[in-house]
């Protein structure tokens, strides 16, 4: 008789099959962000996106500045704000041990809107440093200051996951009635702009605001991969954690900062784009487990593709006319979230 | 150095209400099984979480000579090992992943695989090494939870109701594993237990908690005497011995209101 395999040898399989699955969803995040810059009113072939994309003097003047200008942007615009939702998400739901929290439905995006609207209507500008961080900033200030606000009432009344909810869905009010307030008191230009956020939107992509929501992903995703191990813990229960060693309250405290400043740059770009910070964890979830080593990149990847096919969708929906995304997610992710609600109340 | 587990003068309390207050332990030799046993709201579950260092405790917890509540906490969670009463539903996580975890959340902890691999066999666990947390029952989570609490080979083992989701020949299982791993590593494990005759059956000693108080601890027999269970329980019973030859504890009666249980004022 053999004896039998090493578990580790089964596990090393079980991991191999979770990489495999990783690079399919790289792959189907780089066929839509190939499809999103296809899509479009003017006619641009798919062969066209990838020699323009390998050498812009490839295309003709007009359809190379089509490509890099508007569509690259935008279609750029659409994979950073999904992951950095999809990778909020998923940490925010890890910490408060709720898979119904996300930047939406805990009101953190509608507070990030508010700290943007604050910033366009007083014309903010940190240091000198222009429009976009100033904005990108505040609406941080907005985000970390709902995050902080759910975790300090949560932890002061022992909170459930059905208050935690609960919790949100005041502080998305709260927030709401704010930027009315600032609507109604803001000049025709700033209301534009807020009007914008509110809706969420990547229109107004530029390169500029790519490259802040890149250094806060380059900044933010090896921090949260450095803490994969402590969020595995964590999934197994919060007192065992914390007899592993965890510290579990700093943890939960710099991970939801984190995700605050994701959820943050997201908003401050593209507006309160609903639903990809749930739907993107649960795909990840199903896909790949809870091992947070391939659920963190799995989230980020997941909640990119879904913005990504979004976009595809907002410039198919009605022919000539882009949608604002923030429509199309809303009308995706609420069957969705009403289908997890029910889906959690029939789990044991 | 004397080896084995003492408490002096520990006391634990939840912000300005005491739990626990003065107990003291003589020395609980190595290789030893404990049940720590008494009434609904005793302080079972808060004196585990206390030594594990989950709950602020004044005292001294001596284990090997070492006082834990002075020991830096990445010394300590390699000695103490802890199993939850509550465990977490509805988790993707599989088996071996969540103990994997459990050596991996504190970095520095090298050579997971062999241990792992003898953990799992230890426990029998080997077929759901695999298997969601979320899809198993509460018995398999709870052996899982074992898993991760004993991975790290610790001195002193605190397992909070470790047999209440289980079934009968699990119960039996696990007591009889956790006795094999105590007598295997000189380890020490202290059991918090609802079930009486469970814990006169499996363990060296039993300690009785009753309104914040060590009420006694000794020998199972010798500890469950009648005036133990009146003063802790509020019942008449006795221990005798079945057929088997197993202490069993038998109540006659709950001691009415009206009359003194002779308990221990808080």
């Amino acid at each position: 008789m053999t004896a039998a395999p090493p578990l580790a040898r089964l596990y090393a399989g079980f991991v191999r099959r979770r990489v495999v699955l990783l690079v399919a969803l790289a792959v189907a995040l780089a066929a839509s962000f190939l499809v999103d810059i296809a899509t479009g009113p003017a006619a641009l072939p798919l062969r066209d996106v990838v020699a323009g994309l390998i050498d812009r003097a490839a295309l003709p003047r007009a359809q190379g500045v089509i490509l890099w200008d508007v569509r690259l942007p935008y279609a750029a615009m659409a994979v950073f704000v999904g992951a950095a939702l999809g990778l909020a998400g998923a940490e925010m739901q890890t910490v408060l041990n709720n898979p119904l929290a996300s930047p939406m439905t805990l009101g953190v995006s509608f507070a990030a809107t508010f700290g943007a609207s604050v910033a366009i209507v007083l014309e903010l500008d940190l240091f000198g440093l222009g429009a976009n961080v100033a904005i990108a900033a505040s609406a941080f200030a907005g985000a970390a200051g709902a995050t902080l606000l759910i975790y300090a009432l949560s932890r002061s009344v022992g909170a459930t996951k059905d208050t935690v909810v609960l919790f949100g869905i005041a502080m998305f009010f709260t927030f709401n009635a704010l930027v009315s307030l600032i609507q109604f008191v803001a000049n025709t230009d700033a209301l534009q702009q807020i009007v914008f956020w509110t809706m969420g939107s990547l229109a107004r992509a530029t390169w500029g605001k790519i490259d802040v929501i890149a250094v806060v992903l380059v900044l933010c995703v090896p921090l949260s991969l450095r803490d994969a191990w402590a969020l595995t813990a964590l999934r197994g229960g919060e007192e065992q954690a914390r007899s592993f060693g965890i510290p579990v309250e700093r943890l939960r405290l710099t991970v939801l900062l984190r995700a605050s400043l994701l959820a943050a740059v997201a908003v401050a770009f593209a507006g309160a784009i609903g639903f990809i910070g749930l739907v993107g964890p649960h795909i990840a979830r199903l896909l790949l487990g809870e091992d947070h080593r391939f659920y963190l990149p799995g989230s980020a990847l997941a909640g990119a593709v879904v913005l990504s096919a979004a976009s595809i969708a907002s410039k198919l929906l009605i022919p000539g006319l882009i949608v604002p995304i923030g429509i199309v997610t809303a009308l995706v992710g609420i069957p969705l979230f009403m289908a997890l609600v029910l889906g959690q109340r029939r789990a044991p | 150095m004397t080896r084995g587990l003492s408490l002096h003068d520990l006391s634990v309390g939840y912000g300005r209400r005491t739990v626990l207050s003065g107990l003291e332990l003589e020395t609980v030799p190595p290789g030893s099984l404990v049940a720590v046993i008494g009434p609904n709201a005793a302080g079972k579950s808060t004196l585990l979480k206390a030594i594990a260092g989950l709950r602020p405790a004044s005292g001294r917890i001596v284990l090997d000579g070492e006082d834990l509540t002075a020991m830096a906490a990445h010394r300590r969670v390699r000695l103490v090992g802890y199993l939850p009463q509550a465990l977490p539903q509805g988790t993707s996580l599989v088996a071996y992943e969540a103990v994997l975890a459990a050596l991996r959340a504190v970095r520095g902890d090298g050579s997971a695989e062999a241990a792992i691999d003898a953990v799992f066999d230890q426990l029998g666990l080997r077929d759901l090494a695999l298997r969601r947390l979320g899809e198993m029952s509460g018995g398999q989570r709870q052996m899982v939870g074992l898993a991760q609490a004993l991975v790290r080979r610790p001195r002193l083992l605190l397992l909070d109701e470790p047999t209440s989701a289980l079934d009968l020949r699990w119960q039996l299982t696990v007591l009889e594993t956790v006795r094999a791993i105590a007598a295997r590593d000189h380890s020490i494990a202290l059991l918090a237990m609802h079930d009486l005759n469970l814990a006169l059956r499996a363990c060296d000693l039993v300690v009785v908690l009753a309104h914040g108080r060590l009420l006694t601890a000794g020998p199972p027999e010798q500890a469950m005497s009648p005036d133990v269970l009146r003063r802790a329980y509020g019942i008449e019973g006795r221990v005798e011995r079945c057929s088997q030859g197993f202490p069993i504890v038998l109540s006659d009666r709950a001691v009415p209101r009206s009359e003194p249980s002779g308990s221990i004022p808080p």
